[in-house]
């Protein structure tokens, strides 16, 4: 059946419904163990409710799914669907035949459900290429038996931390990986600092400098360790010597069972005006890909999932944090802590960008972080040196012809 | 075996191979511990601060604080684990057999035969080792995938690692077939024998100890292989036991000990392997038999 | 040899062959030419066209009964354009639509049912293509052409309102005919020509095989030659023709549009300037026209130049090709191919599984990356086909003509640039030598000590010391890693305990070219010491006894006797461990990741992060056909060198 009529597609679009033909879909993703699980019972309860549709799901693991998407799915040999982080997207619409644009499919209603900064990490130029599913970011995790009340503004944090390092015995008020620019951005984003304007790459821009110069200071007041490798940190964390974090959901598996950790936001930054640290947020997408064949059953299918039933599976039984707004007024969701913890950070958090020239500016701001926090270079100079190499390579990339 | 005047004394042999020994096996000395330290940690040892000599002595013995077998069973309880063990088994022997005989046939030719070519044979086989892998990978996909039509298939997978394995093969057991002295074959000949008979009669039985190589190198090149197993495999139940492991340890969260004692129990059957094969390693099978 | 054929034959049978061969391909580019010829010319009226209509719409006001009625009289005044469509990306509408299917309940203005949904996707590439070309971003077509059935096209350019996209016009045009082929009498008589000659010629050379090469020769250049001037002249008068049906077709383009905009009422002003509508993808004046239309001499000159140059360098091609045929085949190297096939099947037979394989699996995506090598394909040209992205030998320039290794610093100090190809070449071969020397000599040396004879617990050794290769290197690479760490590295608890500081090993180039040397020989060494193994069981033992009874002492007969009876085995293992440590990707990338500062990067290392961090496939490519260069140099001198040995 093909609604033909105008007002059968208007009214196909804004159904919850979707068309109602048979299709086998086939989703590719990189979970296991209970994030495997929770997805494929919200795959199958999604099947269920549709006679006639079969959902298949694979799992590849990580190292080799960016690759194997890139070889499988341009020549139609891909699944219909796959879940991949924002960080790849901007690649795979720019090398083509790789993401459909859902924008078409997309109403008010859908877009609606989801944390904006979410859907706007599946925005590349304008247009929509997938729906976000969840979202990962660092928030403050602290060591309850040494913080009775979590910093609010990097005054008192800075102040806290102070009371509660003793270099001698290697305790530490704050522990992070603040050598690591994916960390260090919370406090760039801060200051109004970014990689990017309006597509140019502005490594060396003055709020750079300046969340820099803040660190700088910091690592000077001595209140967080030297080469703060992850290992370090979560022993550290684990052996109660670092009293407060800044961490994903990812470390959360590693703390030790002894340890009575809470969780809260990241400061306000008192030398940027009291604006809230942003760190920068991953949004894992749901996208159609271009060459399949069952477009609008796959795309049924990526609705259903990012819509509450399925969200809340992914929480609850996945550890997910959905991007669905709405998942998180289930009393299950809401009274999780992990997950209402993630949840409100991500009113500051911001979207990492997705263009594809983001993969040139690690290694340079790799360099930026290992130099300055060494000392061997100031801030100043080392964003610059960053920003010419980046800027160079961006135009080695973008010729004109 | 009676010791002669001028063979060393085994005494500091012994010492030597000890200490060496001990120092090969001391990084997997701790993948052991991670394993069975029911931990996922990758970071070797705490130390208290201000460490005496016994705490920094401590921390350098591969031991775990805490043994456990929990990381072995949630290698088998978490994925399919043996099944895929089985995908790798039969692949790999498949990839031995293959890329054995493709190897010694075509050795052969190279070591026994003059022919137009012949240089170049070999050149090329050493000149497809040269051209760097990392932008291969879709254009071998496009070979296997959309040309072969053998996407998701062992017989691919097969395919890709024989070659792979090829070239090295050739060029070891071209070597070894030129120290064979080639009276035995010219008495076979006068007799009657075919090049096909003199081959599988005389040449094979006396290859032994490099047939023994190439095959654990072609089991090898299949073993391990992760990328290709990954990319061209679109069934869960058909992927190979390095797939499976490096679910363990890809994107946020990484479960060290989970992969720690995968690797563990994929190294079990490779070590197997090469303990039946080395019988043909040992001194003196092919001087007796060259003669005999 | 008996039998053979002579000499005028094989010269008559090898110029009937390579006239053919220079002929019929000459035929069959001047037949591709003429087709492309057409289809181009067809597709830059319709780009016209396109441009046209979308400057109408624009001053019709782009949505609404005006625009609507102006598309209508548009239309009315082509034949050569079936479909004209107008799409609002603001609603995601359909303004307007001459389409036979877009009437009655489904005319325009309607939204855009589920099956149109590529018009909209389209009109938001658009959108976002000219956003990317004002940002500076990389290049991206503006108008999108695509080829329909039977050579009829669709081409879609955008609306714009104040600068920005705001939607876009589609057009679909008809079938065109296809272009006629060219007449074959010239091509015959440019093949038989040649051969009458020959005959004529040969009756009186006889068997003297000198003057029947030199006469073949001048045959085959004779026509071949004619007929290309003959294609060569056929291209230059087509181009012209072209050139001016296509200002023809602006003309009657400007007259549409001046028509449709009096139907709506509308005055043309300011006014239109059709020589603009001749534009290329990313919507710039191609500059053949003037603003008034008419062919501009010059431009129209040189763009024919251009078409009758490239013509000129594939007849050269060919010219070349078919006197290296009729060489082949006259001077006998045919024949005497053909015969040592059949004299070596038994060898080619045994070599040809293994080969086989090689070819289909190795060496196509192998000629594939070198031909990669010779564009700038990247990220954003990917899917174009290589011939649009070539740029000949410039990757290699790029790569190879940068000398800054390093550069004074006000100090006076040296600053090294590690993203420097010499740079990373020096690390890349100090890496190699030292990897193989300690492979192989510390794998020889354990085979050696294995092999003493009765020695006890020898196969347990055995066992144990092939566990580095045995264990995935993954693990075993990043264990390595972690026994670096400062603060937790096992080794920096050693030097504690023997009363030293820890050390940064990953702060300085040296002591973090350390780490991954002291991890890959860990891994290597194994390998080398099976090989050894393996060559040393065809050391006869007689040998031994032999030269034991002569007095040789333990070093005399490692010398004479073990050294060169392992070569056999040793050298090939060496010399493919020279190729593989070359292009050892993991242990560099799981240990050092290149730090500091890509210090420690090698060449395929670098490789890979132009190809995947900066997206630059074909500048990789280059990088890797260079590796590849050097290695095949290596193996060469190798060669020479080992054949020196043998003889000395």
């Amino acid at each position: 059946m093909k609604p033909s009529r105008p007002a059968l597609t208007l009214l196909a679009a804004l159904a919850l419904a979707g068309p109602a033909q048979a299709a086998e879909l086939t989703v590719w993703h990189a979970y296991r163990a209970e994030e495997k699980a929770a997805f494929e019972k919200a795959c199958a309860q999604y099947a269920a409710g549709k006679p006639g549709t079969t959902v298949t799901t694979l799992a590849v693991p990580y190292d080799a799914f960016a690759d194997k998407i890139t070889a499988a799915v341009p020549r139609g040999k891909g699944p219909d669907v796959f879940i991949f982080g924002q960080d790849r997207l901007g690649g795979w619409i720019e090398a083509g035949n790789t993401v459909e644009p859902l924008d078409f499919f997309l109403d008010e209603g859908v877009k609606g459900r989801f944390i904006p900064t979410t859907l706007q990490a599946m925005t590349y130029r304008g247009t929509v290429y997938g729906l976000p599913f969840n979202y990962k970011e660092i928030t403050l995790i602290y060591n309850k038996k040494l913080v009775s009340a979590p910093p609010k503004t990097t005054g008192e944090l800075v102040a806290l931390a102070k009371k509660l390092t003793d270099k001698k015995a290697g305790r530490f008020g704050l522990a992070y990986a603040y050598s690591d620019y994916y960390y260090h951005a919370a406090l760039q984003n801060a200051f109004g600092g970014r990689v990017f304007d309006e597509g140019k790459p502005v490594l060396n821009a003055p709020e750079n400098v300046k969340a820099l110069d803040l660190l700088l200071k910091w690592i000077d007041a001595g209140i967080v360790p030297a080469e703060p490798s992850t290992a370090l940190i979560t022993s550290l964390f684990n052996e109660g010597k670092a009293a407060m974090v800044f961490n994903g959901p990812w470390f959360l598996g590693e703390i030790a069972k002894e340890v009575d950790y809470g969780l809260a936001r990241l400061p306000t930054v008192d030398e940027a005006g009291g604006k809230p640290m942003r760190p920068w947020m991953t949004v894992e997408g749901l996208y159609v890909t271009a060459p399949s064949k069952n477009k609008e059953a796959a795309y049924d299918l990526v609705k259903y999932l990012t819509d509450v039933p399925a969200a809340t599976v992914m929480a609850l039984e996945g550890r997910q944090t959905p991007s669905n707004k709405k998942a998180y007024d289930d009393p299950r969701v809401a009274g999780d802590r992990v997950l209402s913890a993630f949840r409100a950070q991500a009113e500051t958090a911001l979207p990492m960008p997705n263009l594809p020239e983001m993969s040139m500016v690690w290694s340079p701001a790799t360099t930026v972080m290992n130099t300055v926090t060494r000392k061997a270079a100031t801030p100043q100079g080392a964003l610059d040196k960053a920003q010419a190499q980046v800027v160079k390579e961006v135009a080695g990339l973008r010729k004109r012809p | 075996m009676s010791r002669r005047s001028d063979e060393p004394a085994h005494g500091p042999i012994h010492l030597f191979l000890v200490a060496f020994t001990f120092l090969a096996v001391y990084p997997v000395l701790w993948v052991l511990t991670i394993a069975f330290s029911g931990k996922q940690s990758l970071a070797l040892a705490d130390l208290p601060e201000n460490p005496g000599a016994s705490d920094l002595l401590r921390a350098v013995t591969p031991w775990p604080e805490r043994w456990s077998l929990q990381n072995f069973t949630a290698v088998f309880t978490d994925q399919p684990f043996l099944a895929w063990m089985g995908n790798s088994a039969a692949i790999s022997v498949a990839t031995t057999v293959l890329g054995v005989f493709l190897a010694m046939t075509a050795a052969y030719a190279f070591s026994r035969f003059r022919f137009p070519g012949q240089k170049a044979g070999m050149m090329s086989f050493l000149v497809s080792q040269m051209f760097p892998g990392t932008l291969m990978l879709i254009p071998l996909y496009i070979i296997v995938v959309q040309w072969l039509g053998l996407g998701s298939t062992r017989t691919g997978l097969v395919l890709v690692y024989a070659t792979t394995s090829v070239p090295f093969s050739v060029w070891m057991l071209k070597g070894y077939f030129d120290t064979i002295p080639r009276e035995l074959e010219e008495a076979a000949f006068i007799e009657g024998a075919s090049v096909g008979t003199v081959f599988w009669r005389i040449i094979i039985p006396l290859a032994k100890p490099a047939l023994a190589i190439t095959a654990l190198f072609s089991f090898m090149s299949a073993w391990n292989e992760f990328i290709l197993a990954a990319t061209l495999m679109d069934k869960e139940d058909m992927y190979t036991a390095p797939v499976g492991l490096k679910f363990f340890v890809g994107g946020f969260s990484q479960q060290w000990g989970y992969f720690a004692a995968g690797s563990i129990i994929v190294s079990v059957p490779v070590v197997l392997l090469f303990y039946f094969l080395q019988k043909y390693l040992v001194s003196g099978l092919t001087a007796g038999g060259v003669k005999g | 040899m008996a039998g053979r054929p002579s000499h005028r034959l094989r010269f008559g049978v090898g110029l009937a062959l390579a006239a053919g061969l220079g002929v019929g391909v000459s035929y069959l580019l001047l037949a591709a030419e003429r087709r492309q010829a057409a289809a181009a010319g067809e597709e830059r009226r319709a780009v016209v066209a396109t441009q046209a209509l979308a400057e109408l719409v624009e001053r019709a006001g782009r949505r609404g009964e005006p625009a609507r009625r102006a598309v209508g009289a548009w239309q009315a005044g082509h034949d050569r354009v079936r479909v004209a469509r107008v799409v609002a990306l603001e609603g995601i509408s359909l303004e307007a639509s001459t389409a036979p299917e877009d009437q009655g309940d489904k005319a325009a203005p309607r939204r855009l049912a589920r099956d149109e949904k590529a018009l909209y996707d389209q009109g938001q590439r658009l959108r976002a293509a000219v956003a990317a070309n004002k940002e500076g971003g990389a290049p991206k077509a503006e108008i999108e052409a695509q080829p329909l059935t039977g050579g009829a096209l669709r081409l879609a350019t955008p609306v714009l309102e104040e600068g920005a996209v705001t939607g876009m016009v589609q057009i679909e045009s008809t079938p065109s005919e296809p272009a006629p082929r060219p007449p074959l009498f010239p091509a015959i008589l440019a093949f038989l020509g040649p051969l009458v000659l020959f005959g004529l010629v040969s009756a009186v050379l006889g068997q003297r095989r000198l003057p029947l090469a030199f006469a073949a020769a001048a045959c085959l250049a004779l026509g071949v030659g004619a007929y290309a001037l003959h294609s060569l002249a056929a291209v230059s008068s087509g181009r012209a023709l072209a050139q001016q049906a296509l200002a023809q077709s602006v003309q009657a383009e400007a007259g549409a549009v001046r028509a449709a905009l009096s139907a709506v009422g509308l005055h043309e002003a300011p006014p239109l300037r059709p020589g603009t509508w001749d534009a290329d993808a990313y919507r710039r004046p191609r500059g053949l026209l003037g603003p008034d239309g008419k062919v501009d001499e010059a431009a129209g000159a040189s763009e024919a130049a251009a078409a009758r140059g490239q013509a000129e360098r594939a007849l050269w091609g060919v010219a070349i090709l078919a006197m290296a045929l009729l060489l082949l085949v006259g001077l006998g190297g045919f024949q005497k191919l053909a015969a040592t096939l059949v004299a070596n099947r038994q060898a080619y037979f045994y070599v040809i599984p293994a080969m086989v394989g090689m070819l289909v699996l190795v060496f196509f995506p192998f000629i594939y990356g070198i031909a990669l090598s010779f564009t700038d394909s990247n990220l954003y040209t990917i899917n174009q086909p290589l011939t649009d992205t070539w740029i000949g030998l410039r990757n290699y320039g790029d790569i190879l003509g940068d000398f800054g290794v390093a550069r004074r610093a006000a100090d006076g100090s040296l600053i090294f640039n590690y993203l420097n190809f010499y740079w990373t070449l020096a690390v890349t071969v100090l890496w190699t030598v030292s990897n193989v020397t300690i492979g192989v000599s510390v794998g020889l040396l354990l085979a050696l000590i294995l092999n003493t004879p009765g020695l006890a617990a020898r196969p347990l050794y055995r066992v144990l010391l092939i566990l580095p290769w045995a264990v995935p290197n993954y693990i075993t690479a990043l264990i390595w890693k972690g026994m670096f760490h400062r603060q937790f590295g096992v080794v920096n608890h050693v030097l504690r305990l023997l009363g030293s500081q820890g050390i940064s090993w990953f702060d300085t180039p040296a002591t973090s070219f350390l780490t991954a040397l002291a991890t890959n020989g860990w891994l290597s060494f194994s390998f080398m010491m099976v090989v050894s193994l393996g060559g040393l069981q065809s050391i006869p033992a007689e040998l031994y006894e032999a030269a034991r009874v002569d007095g040789a002492s333990r070093w005399q007969r490692f010398k004479a006797i073990t050294l060169p009876s392992l070569k056999p085995a040793l050298v090939p293992a060496v010399i493919l461990s020279v190729v593989w440590t070359f292009n050892m990707f993991n242990v560099i990338y799981l240990v050092t990741a290149g730090e500091p500062g890509n210090s420690t990067e090698i060449l395929i290392t670098q490789a890979y992060k132009f190809a995947f961090e900066r997206y630059r496939y074909g500048y990789a490519a280059a990088y890797s056909t260079i590796i590849f260069g050097i290695l095949l140099a290596y193996s060469a001198i190798q060669n020479k060198l080992s054949r020196a040995t043998e003889a000395a």
